[in-house]
């Protein structure tokens, strides 16, 4: 196709009155404008009751460690224990003590669609971590890392459906950063050349 | 944009990002039509459009802290809606939308100059529907929903010099598609 006469352009682009192009372009030009009046119409369709009710819905809350599991778990941690006889007492809280530790955890089994995902970072120095992802409509508050023995290497885990969930590391409650330690990265679609991590969550089922 | 009284975008984002989650609703009144006007053009299909723009919106919604300029809302929202539908074409696997060849079906009360507009608008839409995404994209938000060519920069993320020539591509392959049919 041979390139338009430049003042075809020009008119369209709003640098030159239209009424000076020659009669041919002046055709040329009333032509384009009329399928431009033809795709002007707005369509009659609205989504803001759907897009409402979508917003107004709570996040996904996502099946994590519970405070009660994270102090089990610590409790079960081994570690150099000294032990002395003491009065009666402390025989009464050494058996609530073994009840917690023999009680079976409250976490969440993954279903057959579900798989255990783990999250580790490292961010020395950090007051907390945690993760926030397509799984969770990018809020946050569902799921937390921990680092309890604060060599700042952030860890925790959730059952997720199976699939791909796009994520980031929210430092601090206010620094969000993309899992420098993920293996693939997806643009975060909001044009600014940021990248959110990608994890793969396969599930049970499907694990040998 | 703070048109007859009306709040400023960067006021209701400041609203909602406070925790007023229905003032958001100002927002979708506000652009709802530009946006899904665009996606219709770039999809071809009224269904798929609405699902991206709804998609967009609520993605907006969610990562509206992320938006640092909210007197460019408008801009980042084309934004959004563009990449969604991106997202949308690639899943297809090609850059070209399918339109119905029929024009809209006519009813017993269709006079001749709707029945003629609406074969029109089909052949229009089927024009530019033949354009590659890229020139179809930037003809639409040039013409349709009237952008600067800084404004389709701020949306595409594309150069100037680039967005002008897939402009006047456009208008090139729109002109000779359409020669013996728009008067």
């Amino acid at each position: 196709m041979s390139p338009i006469d430049p003042r075809f352009q020009e008119a369209l682009d709003g640098e030159r009155d239209p009424g000076e192009l020659p009669a041919d372009l002046g055709e040329a030009y009333a032509r384009l404008i009329s399928a431009v009046q033809l795709l002007a119409a707005t369509p009659p369709a609205s989504v803001a009751a759907r897009v409402m009710a979508e917003i107004r819905q709570p996040p996904v809350q996502v099946q994590t460690a519970g405070p009660m599991r994270r102090m089990v778990r610590w409790l079960a941690r081994p570690r150099a224990v000294t032990v002395r006889l003491r009065p009666a007492w402390t025989l009464a809280l050494a058996v609530g003590l073994a009840a917690i530790l023999l009680m079976p955890g409250p976490g969440h089994t993954p279903g057959a669609a579900e798989g255990v995902a783990k999250f580790v970072g490292h961010f020395p120095g950090a007051r907390s971590v945690e993760v926030v992802g397509s799984f969770n409509d990018w809020s946050r508050g569902t799921l937390h890392l921990s680092d309890d023995d604060h060599d700042g290497v952030w860890r925790g885990g959730a059952v997720l459906p199976a699939g791909q969930h796009e994520y980031m590391f929210v430092v601090d409650g206010e620094r969000w950063v993309p899992d420098p330690l993920a293996g693939r990265y997806v643009d975060d679609g909001f044009g600014a050349g940021q990248q959110n991590a990608l994890i793969i969550v396969r599930a049970v089922t499907a694990q040998p | 944009m703070a048109n007859d009284g009306a709040p400023a975008d960067a006021d209701v984002v400041a609203q909602v990002l406070g925790g007023d989650g229905e003032a958001f609703g100002i927002l979708i009144r506000r652009y709802e039509p530009g946006l899904l006007r665009f996606a219709t053009r770039m999809l071809g299909n009224p269904d798929a459009a609405a699902d991206a723009v709804a998609e967009s919106l609520v993605r907006a919604y969610r990562h509206l802290a992320q938006c640092r300029d909210a007197s460019r809302l408008r801009s980042w929202l084309y934004r959004i809606t563009g990449n969604r539908c991106r997202s949308h074409l690639a899943r297809r696997h090609t850059n070209d939308i399918s339109l119905s060849d029929a024009p809209p079906l006519a009813d017993g009360s269709d006079t001749w100059a709707v029945l003629e507009r609406n074969e029109q608008v089909a052949l229009v839409e089927r024009a530019l529907a033949a354009l590659p995404a890229e020139k179809r994209e930037a003809f639409v938000l040039k013409h349709v929903e009237g952008m600067s060519y800084e404004e389709m920069a701020a949306v595409t993320g594309a150069r100037i010099p680039t967005l002008k020539m897939r402009v006047h591509r456009a208008r090139e392959a729109l002109l000779a598609a359409l020669e013996e049919v728009v008067r």
